[in-house]
């Protein structure tokens, strides 16, 4: 009989949806609506149809007001035509037989909302408008995280999204106009107006490119060879010296460490244009110019690889290094087999940018002799070739532009894994 | 006085007899540091001392440079009206692609934070590719060709907006607004990776616990938990902003011609160029790169000292 006044045991909730129930009695947050799936789906698949129907049976109408207007043209055209030259008669069957229609059309059946083509026009634009926004909007709702979180708007979501959106195709745009371009015959490279796409894709401009190319001067494939080897060099000599550095700047104390770290981030900030002139200077006092060394030695002391090393090392674990010393390691030994096998994605992150900038230098600055010339600098020179090369300019931009994009794109993960520590600490 | 002067050098030599123990004791961290430690210094450092140094000098790589005090800089500032135009123009170029590729990169980085993870792949590459896409914004002198077949004037043509096209790249009016734009397309890169990554690694907890505090929207979640949690990255990107904003060379050569109408795109780095390696007067342009080392210094200095309010 007590039995019924004892409470029954609730079914197990978590804190966090007490609190949220709690909050929701306080009034501090709305109860959020349960969001149903199929049942948006479905509301949203009739509005967008309902929108495209609209659509469609505006621009029903306005097929047939432009076909009156362009017959209302033609007679206007026509009148014109005849008291210009003066003849009471028509000229031609032709101008006979659309003057004739027009007469009949436009004056028998001539629809009534023939003023109204405007309005049709701007609603269909307005009807489109919200067709895509609605569209865009219903994809988003969609893909939302499932559990969202509590203090964000759906219309907040919904602006900033279409806002990404625009600017995501601003950003493209270039890009993808660059890589139409070079798929484009010469007739259309120089259409007007210019199109975007082209109409009868080629790869002409490729294979053109590879035919001037193997014309030049020095062989195609030294060039590729030379750009090969540099950066081959470079980028392993960078990895390993920069690394070395790091490991000691992030895991040792020493005096003047923390110096020579401050000094290297400033580094970051001076550009090769700027430090180009006496850079230029003391490389030909250590007779270095015209070498390769005049490119691969500076690749060696890139600062940003030093720095994103050091940052990511000071994320191991001291311990792991002290145990090791317990145990008898050197310090080469430690570096080697404990500290790099921890560090991979940092030095795959520093193999990156370092392939990407020796694969874009064309060093015109301090390699004079042809055959030492870089990839990147032969294509520029055929890039510079002017109107007759326009195709091929293309076709260079496109081969230049595609190898350190592939990369990012194959190592996105790891780069992003070694980003996370690049902070710079006070 | 005296005895305050004296312990100050004692103090100091203490601590340099300490530091230098400490040193001998940690050779091998020298070790380990002097082939990096050498190439920097070589290609890095002695690079701006020598350029400090051959700013007070006249010289021209055949003969030996001959010391000049400062006629450098009072010429610089005298008498080189193009250095005042490239001056300003530098400017106006880093004052508006600085702060607003940095906020740009923050934003977007903040915005796809919370895709799902296929989208967010997609929309990094889609923002990072022109930063790193070599000289693709060669594509831009199409895009704003003077005549009909550039893309942008057939398009104001075509809509009736201009009668006759406008000379987007000669007309020194349109050309900075021209740069700017196209500096900023190619402004999120690095900074913009570190912030995206910074962001994947703030704790949720503390987001949790913003809500339970009563955070009520994401604009108020940026402010009190997101920025002062990415305080490293921000210091980060800001130095790798002052260096794409100030360094300002390859788009207006490429894009305005070298040298360009009226000299209205020249920027302090071109002009560098144009006396070093165009009229060889390393002298003058050594004072030129000295100026702008002053400059990036000082600006990173009071931008962090900014960031670190970010917050509080």
């Amino acid at each position: 009989m007590d039995n019924k006044n004892i409470p029954v045991k609730p079914a197990k909730k978590t804190r966090g949806d007490m609190l949220h129930e709690r909050m929701v009695l306080l009034g501090e947050i709305k109860e959020e609506k349960k969001f149903d799936r199929k049942k948006f789906l479905l509301t949203a698949l009739i509005i967008l149809a309902v929108a495209v129907a609209a659509i469609l049976v505006l621009q029903y109408r306005l097929n047939i007001i432009d076909y009156y207007e362009s017959i209302v043209y033609a007679e206007d055209a026509g009148a014109i035509e005849t008291a210009t030259t003066g003849e009471a008669a028509p000229l031609s069957t032709v101008s006979e037989a659309t003057a004739g229609e027009a007469v009949s059309a436009g004056g028998v059946s001539k629809p009534q909302d023939y003023d109204f083509g405007p309005f049709y026009r701007a609603g269909k634009l307005a009807l489109i408008v919200f067709a895509a926004g609605f569209a865009f909007y219903a994809i988003i709702r969609l893909i939302a995280p499932k559990r969202r979180k509590p203090n964000r708007s759906v219309w907040g979501d919904f602006g900033i999204y279409f806002m990404l959106l625009c600017v995501a195709i601003m950003m493209v745009f270039p890009l993808v106009f660059s890589v139409g371009a070079s798929l484009k015959p010469l007739d259309e490279l120089f259409r007007f107006p210019p199109t975007v796409f082209p109409r009868q894709p080629t790869m002409d401009n490729f294979s053109d490119l590879f035919v001037t190319l193997s014309q030049s001067f020095v062989p195609f494939s030294r060039y590729l060879v030379n750009t090969v080897f540099l950066t081959f060099i470079g980028t392993f000599g960078h990895v390993f010296i920069a690394s070395m550095a790091a490991f000691v700047l992030a895991k040792y104390d020493f005096p003047g460490g923390k110096t020579f770290f401050s000094i290297v981030v400033t580094a970051l900030m001076f550009s090769g244009y700027v430090t180009g002139i006496p850079n230029y200077v003391i490389m030909s006092k250590l007779r270095m110019i015209d070498t390769y060394w005049a490119i691969i030695l500076p690749a060696f002391a890139a600062p940003i690889g030093l720095f994103l090393m050091k940052q990511f090392m000071e994320g191991l674990p001291t311990s792991l290094i002290e145990a090791a010393h317990l145990d008898g390691a050197g310090e080469m030994r430690i570096f080697w087999s404990i500290v790099m096998p921890n560090v991979k994605p940092a030095w795959l992150t520093i193999i990156i940018f370092s392939v990407q900038s020796l694969w874009n230098t064309n060093a015109s600055t301090v390699i004079y002799s042809e055959a030492k010339k870089t990839l990147v600098y032969a294509l520029q020179q055929i890039q510079a070739g002017g109107i007759a090369r326009t195709g091929q300019a293309a076709a260079v931009t496109v081969i230049v532009m595609l190898v350190p994009i592939t990369i990012f794109i194959l190592s996105q993960s790891r780069i992003l894994e070694t980003m996370a520590s690049s902070g710079l600490k006070d | 006085m005296k005895s305050f002067v004296k312990s100050y050098v004692d103090m100091k030599r203490e601590s340099f007899k300490y530091n230098l123990a400490k040193a001998k004791r940690m050779k091998i961290c020298y070790l380990f540091l002097l082939p990096y430690a050498v190439l920097f210094t070589t290609f890095f450092i002695l690079p701006i001392c020598t350029s400090i140094y051959y700013s007070f000098t006249q010289y021209n790589i055949l003969e030996k440079p001959e010391f000049i005090g400062f006629q450098n800089y009072i010429n610089l500032v005298l008498q080189d009206e193009v250095f005042l135009t490239s001056v300003k123009n530098t400017l106006v170029i880093a004052v508006i692609t600085g702060p607003v590729g940095y906020i740009m990169s923050f934003l977007f980085a903040w915005f796809i934070n919370e895709l799902p993870k296929w989208i967010r792949a997609i929309a990094v590459v889609v923002f990072y590719a022109p930063s790193i896409a070599g000289n693709v914004f060669f594509i831009f002198s199409i895009i704003f060709r003077g005549d009909v077949y550039g893309y942008l004037n057939s398009f104001l043509v075509e809509f009736g907006l201009v009668d006759t096209p406008i000379l987007w790249l000669t007309d020194p009016n349109y050309m900075l607004t021209v740069i700017i734009i196209v500096i900023l397309w190619m402004s999120m890169g690095t900074g913009f990776l570190s912030f995206v990554a910074g962001l994947q690694g703030v704790d949720r907890a503390m987001y949790e616990a913003g809500y339970v505090d009563g955070i009520k929207n994401r604009w108020q979640e940026l402010w009190f938990i997101t920025l002062p949690s990415m305080k490293p990255m921000l210091l980060f990107g800001a130095v790798m902003s002052i260096t794409s904003a100030f360094n300002v060379c390859d788009v207006p050569r490429a894009l305005a011609g070298y040298p360009s109408t009226d000299y209205a795109a020249r920027t302090i780095v071109t002009h560098l160029f144009d006396y070093g390696f165009s009229r060889f007067e390393m002298g003058y342009a050594s004072a030129i790169a000295t100026v702008l080392f002053l400059v990036m210094i000082l600006c990173n200095k009071a931008i962090q000292s900014m960031l670190r309010k970010v917050g509080s």
